[in-house]
């Protein structure tokens, strides 16, 4: 009697409980085992460990140490290198983005968009070579400059401030911000210029009233992705300061390597924590603003 | 007329190819020097190529990005097709856990990997690759998931599965053949990217390519400038050799 029930009870069970699940999660497991192994464990044990004191009881005394001195001047300069370098990258950036795309032809858009993607990714030691090369010390531009009467190094300037490190920063920024900034060009659509001037507009009323109020959105989105990429840049600023200027992610790499040390452990990581968080308040929006201008730039 | 119309654009690429170019040249120009001879010469670059270091750490890197792009293409392919073809809850979750790398600072994902992988990951190089898989998954996983969008994905996958393709087959010789300019996109953003990634690479003790330049800079700095200069174009020869093979502007991406 027993024995029957059973029997005929595991086909049933046997759908809901097993099959299902596997059939419909098992395709995605590599991903999700790869990404959730070398990606999802350590920044969730990074955030977990940030909240433990030396010895292994939960604490906010990382916090407490991360936002005193010189940490917080770390974060302060992080911030400000962060959204000067996008300010001053964004509307150039944008600028730029609409003459290569409106103006200029296929053959053109296709090798600068190369070349942006390389310039975009250089950083480190070979961009702070360039620099060197062309506004260090002994660099052509200093040079040249100094000829006509313009001696950069008479002040304070060295490429290792935080000026310095601005005008460098730009070297990726700029490229990066005509990249993201590209889509939403090609996506103006002709017909809406048409339209507006049929209606009677000028070129100053059709910018007004349709092209910059459809631009804004990804314009911030790509301010906003522009701050985040300054903010953590680590490469380029180790190769050009030499612990003069407080900066997160080099304060991180210090105590990393042990170069620092801090009575705290886990200080490091909850400075990276922080910076976690920083970066997710700016790329969560770029994220959400991307999705949605989407949905017009598709044709 | 005409050149007035292009006035703007002329003036941009002016002013952009003077801020870019500025730099690079006069790093050019360092990298040529002969000071002990004065004039200029190929002197640096011959001593970069004939250094034992180079090959070996060029081989390293490159077989670092090539394992990257591979690991790319097998996990992403398999798992994008699927989650077009099958309408799986997991979709939307997926979407979202793809883009989660931009929003971590590669510092503090070296951090996180640092204390997190046991010790038989983090004595083998062969964990780099996954790493800079995760670091290069939000452009693969999009450059994938646009190419999949722009075909008839349905249709083109039962044509084949009626013809007595196996799944394996199906998308070697049906899918990715359809989407080969997002799988070429893919293969070139991975390796180049992995090819000069530094920041988590120097973090987590490791020597490739790019952080043997900075070794090299304490030595002989004409040399790591010569590198320097090397590392930039040689992705700047794959990207545009990649871009020149793929059809202009193709209807892909568009529907």
């Amino acid at each position: 009697m027993t024995h029957l029930v059973i029997e005929e009870g595991a086909p049933t069970r046997g759908r809901t409980f097993f099959t299902f699940p596997l059939k419909s999660y098992l395709p995605a497991l590599p991903l999700l085992l790869v990404v959730g192994y070398f990606f999802l464990f350590p920044i969730t044990k990074l955030i977990y460990v940030s909240f433990l004191s030396n010895e292994n009881t939960l604490t906010l005394g990382n916090f407490v140490t991360a936002f005193k001195d010189p940490y917080k001047t770390g974060f302060i300069n992080s911030i400000k290198i962060g959204l000067f370098s996008a300010a001053i990258a964004a509307l150039p950036g944008a600028f730029a983005a609409y003459f290569i795309e409106t103006r200029g032809s296929s053959k053109l858009r296709r090798t600068i968009a190369v070349m942006n993607g390389v310039l975009a990714n250089t950083g480190g030691v070979p961009l702070a070579f360039m620099f060197f090369a062309a506004i260090g010390v002994q660099g052509q531009i200093t040079k040249i400059l100094k000829v006509l009467g313009w001696d950069i190094y008479a002040g304070q300037f060295s490429l290792g401030t935080f000026t310095g490190l601005l005008i460098v920063y730009l070297y990726f920024q700029l490229p990066l911000m005509i990249i993201i900034f590209s889509p939403a060009i090609v996506a103006l659509r002709r017909e809406w210029v048409e339209a507006a001037y049929n209606l009677g507009a000028n070129q100053f009323n059709y910018w007004r009233t349709v092209g910059i109020p459809l631009l804004f959105p990804s314009f911030v989105a790509s301010f906003l992705l522009l701050f985040a990429s300054g903010f953590s840049a680590y490469a380029t600023a180790n190769a050009l300061t030499v612990g003069n200027l407080p900066l997160t992610p080099l304060q991180i790499g210090g105590l990393l390597d042990g170069n620092v040390s801090a009575s705290q452990l886990n200080l490091g990581k909850a400075l990276s924590s922080v910076m976690i968080l920083i970066s997710a308040l700016a790329i969560i929006p770029y994220l959400i603003i991307q999705r949605r201008s989407a949905r017009w730039q598709k044709r | 007329m005409k050149f007035k119309r292009n006035l703007p654009l002329i003036l941009t690429l002016t002013l952009f190819g003077f801020f870019v170019f500025v730099p690079m040249i006069s790093a050019f120009e360092y990298s040529i020097r002969t000071p002990l001879e004065g004039g200029y010469g190929w002197k640096h670059y011959i001593w970069a190529v004939t250094q034992d270091d180079f090959v070996y750490y060029i081989m390293r890197s490159g077989w670092l990005a090539f394992l990257t792009v591979l690991i790319t293409l097998l996990i992403l392919v398999p798992t994008i097709t699927w989650l077009h073809l099958s309408q799986s809850p997991l979709r939307v979750l997926i979407d979202a856990i793809s883009l989660l790398p931009l929003v971590i600072p590669v510092v503090a994902f070296a951090v996180g990997a640092q204390i997190s992988l046991p010790e038989f990951v983090q004595s083998t190089i062969l964990e780099l690759p996954f790493l800079y898989f995760v670091l290069c998954l939000p452009y693969a996983y999009r450059s994938l998931d646009i190419g999949l969008s722009a075909i008839p994905l349905k249709t083109l996958t039962e044509a084949a599965r009626s013809s007595g393709a196996n799944p394996i087959r199906t998308i070697n010789s049906v899918i990715v053949p359809a989407i080969r300019g997002s799988v070429m996109a893919t293969v070139a953003i991975t390796f180049v990217l992995s090819l000069g990634e530094y920041t988590l690479t120097v973090l987590l003790h490791w020597d490739t390519f790019p952080t043997w330049v900075t070794f090299v800079a304490q030595e002989n700095i004409l040399g790591a400038i010569a590198i320097s200069m090397m590392s930039l174009i040689i992705p700047f020869l794959i990207l545009t050799g990649i871009t020149l093979a793929l059809p202009e502007r193709s209807n892909q991406g568009r529907k």
